[in-house]
Formats: structure tokens, C-alpha cells, sequence
């Protein structure tokens, strides 16, 4: 067996390295696994493919889990999609219940963790053999689907769809590449601009800077101001955690976790949707919630199960089509690239080995997630201490690093952190939506050489609607995604009307 | 009858100016896009930018103009002046190294609350400190490069 080789000491270091940074970036409030996993790329320059992807999944998966400590004890989410966690973690942690409460989010993460995982594992090859199948009208479509998915699901729809033709439009600039087939001609730039820009924008250069710098830009902005003074939170005093809380909720962990898990295959929508989804379907369903929000055990259970779930689900698209689920797979799509490693349908045929050290990088980080946390709890609660001023110079130094290593010594590539760092600060601060930004950043390039190459080949536009039972399918898919939209921007806007003549 | 119908949807691409095609019609696209925003929230725009310029003026709100223009200038200080000088000292990345240390400690007294002595003393640890390791394991045992 060749995969036992790979399975050295170093790749377990490197996934509870990984998990510790992780974790300690999800509980800095503001700093996420996202920027976590584009801090630390730089170090996997050095490794192997092997290696190097035990420490990215090693972050991501505790970056996801670390958000719940300043969730609980600051009642400030440290990761988006910690934010239920605080609806019943905050009283919990009033009471002097604050362990009890963090483990009771442990353990609810590691079964999240897990069950995202198995899914992954049976689920991403199935549709990978699915989509070897499609031609470039197909993976056209599939594009097409992904970024109206991301849209639609918007908080403004216009603007959503305006973020990702955007994103689209930047990945554009640059030459029509020789080796996908274009004719190396520069498109979108002055004459001027050709020096630089003649590959285009570099991915990760532009990913760390709109999620690295822009963050720390709209940090500076609020000037650092302490978090808001409740004092110090006690870990411990009320009632102690014990296993048998989780009694009688195997059907609300196994409900969030299906939540989380369906939410992160869908590309773009982000991880707050996904434990906001669980703890309302709790809420709904459970035949006592009268305590939720009050300090429920089952709230955080529900929440935290399918933040974690997030982490599997989103591998799924990424791995088997090569479209990245959230913010933080669009950072590991750069990664593999950066490996020499194509993601998409062949991905996982042509590298079994990797798929399954894949595999069992994500159930050790989850295992290694939950030894750290559940032990070492009281230690990292302290984390949420370490001053700002500390650490975002450094953020912004391993940023600069990221950046220039990536195409080994451009210094341009550091200018366009700078670049999108501004422009991620002004996107926000106008309206435009960051996340279909980038999926349509990412997939712009492919979503213009199969569309171009599919009416070289056939020479007429409805080809796109002809071409395969499946091209109709996703057509109806698309039509899905914008008619739920729409239903469910209607009935919102019902409610509100209903409740403002209340 | 039917095949004349669907020669309507007949496009040909001239491969020489097959780069143009699809940036042309994602342009077109988000032009629509951007009148579409324009037209449905023009009465908002004005408003809002009148706003945020009273804001980046610090005559409204709790914007700290301090720290983020300094945050600005310091990051474009930090990336021009390590391109100059790692032409000094090229593929040593000593130009990192210095640059670093000066960076962060700089970024650290801008965003540092009050300064005691104790605050200082730990600034310029973590700045002389950190940007050593970091050269030290990505430079020197990672071989990576740095400017």
C-alpha cells in the first residue's frame, strides 16, 4: 500500500499544527478560517501535496471550531457561522456554565465533523462519475448553475448578480490563454498594464488580499476598541457537563448535520446560513424549545453540529467539480493548483492515493479538533486575549509572504494583495457581495473557454439547450434556483408587511 | 423549415478575435447590471456618498481616520520600500527581514490603545522577533522565496 508511506509522524504534526492555528484563529473574533488557511500557505509551498493538505484541512476544520469560544464567552461570534452559537452559549456562560457549554459544542462538532465526512466520502465520487460525462456545454451550465445559485441566494439578489459578473469580468483581464485553446491575445487593459497583467490577476494574491487585509482595513476603520466590557466570563460554577445531554438528541444532530452538509455543497452560501438554517429547524421541530435562547443545550448542539458539517459538504463541489463550496475551499482550490493538482471530475480517479489521505486528514483533524478543544479548553478560552495590535502586523507580514512566494518572487503580485485589499474594504462598504465575487473570480476563465469552445464546435447558441438530456436538466435547475429566489423574497416581503400592520 | 428557424442562433467566432468574445458580452452584462443598480437606487446613492464622506471627514460616526490611513500609508510604505531594497540585497530576503521589523512594529504603536513601558517592551520583542522566525523558517529552512 502506498498511502500507509505517506502516513508519517509529520503528517499528523502537521494536522494537529494545523487544527491548534486553526482554532486559534476561529476564536480570535474577526479572524476566520479563511484568513487562517491564506496566512498559513506559505508553509505549504514547502511540503509536499501530501503534507501540505493534512495542514490546510487541519485549519480548516479547526478554524470552523474555534469560532464557538468567543461565541460562548463573549457572546461574539468568532466565525460567522458561530452566530446561533451565541443565542444559547452567551446564557449558558452567565450562569458560570461556560465549559458546559463549549463541550457540549466539542462534541457536537466532532459529530458534525464526521458525519460531513462519510458523506464526502461516499458522496463526491458518485458525482464525479456523473460529470466525467459532460462536455464543455455541460460544465458551462454547471458554472452558469453555481454562480445563480450563489446569487439567488443574496441578500440582495441584483447585487449578488452583479458581484459575480464582476468577478467574472476581473478574471477576464489578462491574455486568452494559448494552452486552454484562446489565441494569447491581451483583452481589458491599456497597453501600459500589459507588463503586469499578461497572466491576469493571480488567484491567492487576490484571495488574501480581499479576505486578509480588507478585514484588517475595516478593523482599523472602528480603531480597536475593546469588546464590549461584560467582564470576565466564569468557565465553570453552575452545572457540569456530562454526557447525557446528548441524550435525546440524536435526531437534532443528525438533522443539523444533514443541514450543514446539503448548505456547504451549495457553492457560496456561506456557513452562517447553514447553522442559522439548523437552529430554526430545531426550534421548529423539537418537541420542547421553550429554552432555546435562553441557554438550551440543544441550541448549541444544533448550531454547532452543522457549522462543522459545513467543512465536508463544501469539499464535495470542490473536489468533484472543481467548484468551491464556501470562502475558505476557494483558498484551497489555490492551494492544489499551486501543488500542480487540477481539481474537478478526473480529480479523484486519477488520484486515489490522495483522496483517501484527503479522507483521512479530515476524520484525524476532526478527532485532533476535539482532543485539543475538549482538554485544553481552558487554555485557549485565553486567546481570545492576545491584543490585536500583536497580530495583525503579523497577519499582514505572512500575507506579503503568501503573495510573493506564490509565483516565486513577483512584486507585483504583493501590489495586488494591496489592490484587492482596498477594493475588498470599498466592496463591502458599497454593497457588493464578496463571495460570488470570488466564485465568479475563480470560474470566469473556464466558464469563457467552455462557452467560447462549445459554439466553435457547434456554431449555434442553442446547442446550450440541446445538446443532452443533461444540459435540460440543469437548465430546470437554474429555473429552480431563481423561481425559490424570487418565492422566497415574496414571502419575506409579506411577513414584513403583515407585521408592520400588526 | 425547422433548421432555417434555428440558423438564427447561428454564431461563428473569427479565432482571431476569439479573445474578445466573451469579455465583450460579460461587459455588456455588467453594464446592464450596473444602469439596473443605478436606476432602481439612484435616490439612495447621493445620500449615502454625502455620508460616508462626513464620516471619512470625522465630522459623523466613530470613524478612526488615524489608524486607517496610517494602516494605508504604512502597507504602502512597507510592500514599495521592500521592492527597493531587496534590489540591494537580491534573494537573500534580507530586504523582508528589515522591512518586517520595521512594518510591524510601526503598525503595532499605531494600533496599541495607551503605551506603558511593559506595552512597548513586548512591541519590540514581537517585532524584532517574529519577522526572524519567519524569515528563518521560510528562507533559510524552507527555502522559500523572499524579497
Amino acid at each position: 500500500m502506498d498511502i500507509l508511506s505517506h502516513l508519517t509522524p509529520m503528517f499528523f504534526t502537521l494536522i494537529a499544527a494545523g487544527t491548534l492555528i486553526g482554532i486559534i484563529f476561529g476564536a480570535i473574533p474577526g479572524m476566520t478560517a479563511t484568513m487562517a488557511v491564506a496566512v498559513c500557505l506559505p508553509l505549504t509551498y514547502a511540503f509536499g501535496l501530501v503534507n501540505g493538505i493534512a495542514l490546510l484541512l487541519g485549519l480548516y476544520v479547526g478554524g470552523i471550531s474555534g469560532g464557538m469560544v468567543p461565541a460562548v464567552l463573549l457572546n461574539i461570534p468568532g466565525t460567522p457561522s458561530s452566530i446561533t452559537t451565541t443565542f444559547d452559549g452567551y446564557p449558558m456562560a452567565q450562569r458560570g456554565e461556560g465549559e458546559r457549554a463549549l463541550k457540549t459544542g466539542i462534541v457536537a462538532s466532532i459529530f458534525g465533523g464526521l458525519f460531513s465526512a462519510a458523506v464526502l466520502f461516499f458522496f463526491a465520487p458518485v458525482l464525479a462519475d456523473f460529470a466525467i460525462k459532460f462536455s464543455y456545454v455541460e460544465k458551462f451550465l454547471i458554472i452558469l448553475l453555481a454562480l445563480t445559485v450563489i446569487a439567488s441566494l443574496c441578500s440582495n439578489m441584483l447585487m449578488g448578480i452583479f458581484s459575480g459578473v464582476l468577478g467574472v469580468w476581473l478574471s477576464l483581464i489578462g491574455t486568452y490563454s494559448i494552452t486552454e485553446g484562446g489565441n494569447g491575445e491581451p483583452r481589458l487593459m491599456f497597453d501600459f498594464m500589459q507588463y503586469y497583467l499578461i497572466d491576469g490577476f493571480s488567484l491567492l494574491p487576490v484571495l488574501i488580499g480581499i479576505f486578509g487585509l480588507s478585514t484588517i482595513l475595516l478593523d482599523a476603520e472602528n480603531g480597536f476598541a475593546d469588546a464590549p466590557g461584560q467582564g470576565r466570563i466564569k468557565l465553570q460554577g453552575g452545572a457540569r457537563f456530562s454526557f447525557s445531554i446528548f441524550k435525546g438528541q440524536l435526531v437534532n444532530l443528525i438533522r443539523s448535520s444533514g443541514i450543514g452538509t446539503f448548505v456547504g455543497m451549495l457553492p457560496g452560501v456561506g456557513g452562517s446560513a447553514a447553522s442559522v438554517l439548523a437552529y430554526s429547524q430545531e426550534k421548529n421541530f423539537s418537541r420542547d424549545s421553550s429554552q432555546m435562547g435562553k441557554g438550551a443545550t440543544q441550541g448549541i448542539v444544533a448550531s454547532e453540529s452543522s457549522n462543522n458539517a459545513l467543512t465536508g459538504g463544501a469539499l464535495v463541489p470542490l473536489l468533484s467539480l472543481g467548484i468551491p463550496g464556501d470562502s475558505t475551499t476557494a483558498i484551497l482550490i489555490g492551494a492544489f493548483t499551486l501543488q500542480g493538482i487540477q481539481v474537478g471530475p478526473l480529480f479523484i480517479g486519477n488520484n486515489m492515493d490522495t483522496w483517501y489521505l484527503m479522507i483521512i486528514a479530515l476524520v484525524a483533524a476532526n478527532v485532533l479538533m476535539f482532543g485539543i478543544m475538549y482538554f485544553a479548553i481552558r487554555h485557549i478560552a485565553k486567546v481570545i486575549e492576545v491584543p490585536k495590535y500583536i497580530l495583525y502586523p503579523l497577519i499582514v507580514m505572512m500575507c506579503v509572504v503568501g503573495a510573493y512566494a506564490i509565483n516565486y518572487g513577483i512584486m507585483f503580485d504583493v501590489w495586488t494583495l494591496l489592490i484587492f485589499g482596498v477594493f475588498g474594504y470599498v466592496a463591502q462598504k458599497i454593497g457588493l457581495e464578496v463571495v460570488p465575487l470570488i466564485i465568479g473570480f475563480i470560474l470566469g476563465k473556464s466558464a469563457e473557454v467552455y462557452f467560447v469552445k462549445s459554439i466553435e464546435s457547434y456554431g449555434n447558441l442553442t446547442i446550450f439547450f440541446t445538446k443532452s438530456p443533461i444540459a435540460v436538466f440543469l437548465w430546470v435547475l437554474i429555473a429552480v434556483s431563481v423561481a425559490f429566489a424570487i418565492y422566497l423574497r415574496v414571502r419575506n416581503r409579506r411577513r414584513e408587511a403583515s407585521s408592520l400592520v400588526e | 423549415m425547422d433548421s432555417h428557424w434555428l440558423s438564427l442562433f447561428d454564431v461563428t467566432i473569427d479565432f482571431s478575435q476569439s479573445h474578445l468574445f466573451f469579455p465583450r458580452i460579460v461587459t455588456t452584462l455588467l453594464g446592464i447590471l450596473l444602469v439596473m443598480i443605478l436606476v432602481t437606487r439612484y435616490r439612495r446613492i447621493m445620500p449615502a456618498l454625502r455620508h460616508a464622506g462626513r464620516v471619512v471627514g470625522g465630522r459623523e460616526g466613530s470613524f478612526d481616520r488615524k489608524r486607517f490611513f496610517g494602516t494605508l500609508v504604512l502597507v504602502t510604505l512597507y510592500f514599495y520600500l521592500m521592492g527597493v531594497l531587496s534590489d540591494v540585497f537580491p534573494n537573500t530576503g534580507y530586504s523582508f527581514l528589515i522591512m518586517s521589523v520595521l512594518f510591524v512594529f510601526s503598525l503595532s504603536l499605531l494600533y496599541a490603545e495607551r503605551l506603558s513601558r511593559r506595552i512597548l517592551l513586548i512591541i519590540t520583542l514581537n517585532a524584532l522577533i517574529a519577522p526572524a522566525i519567519a524569515w528563518y523558517v521560510l528562507a533559510q529552512l524552507f527555502r522559500i522565496t523572499l524579497p
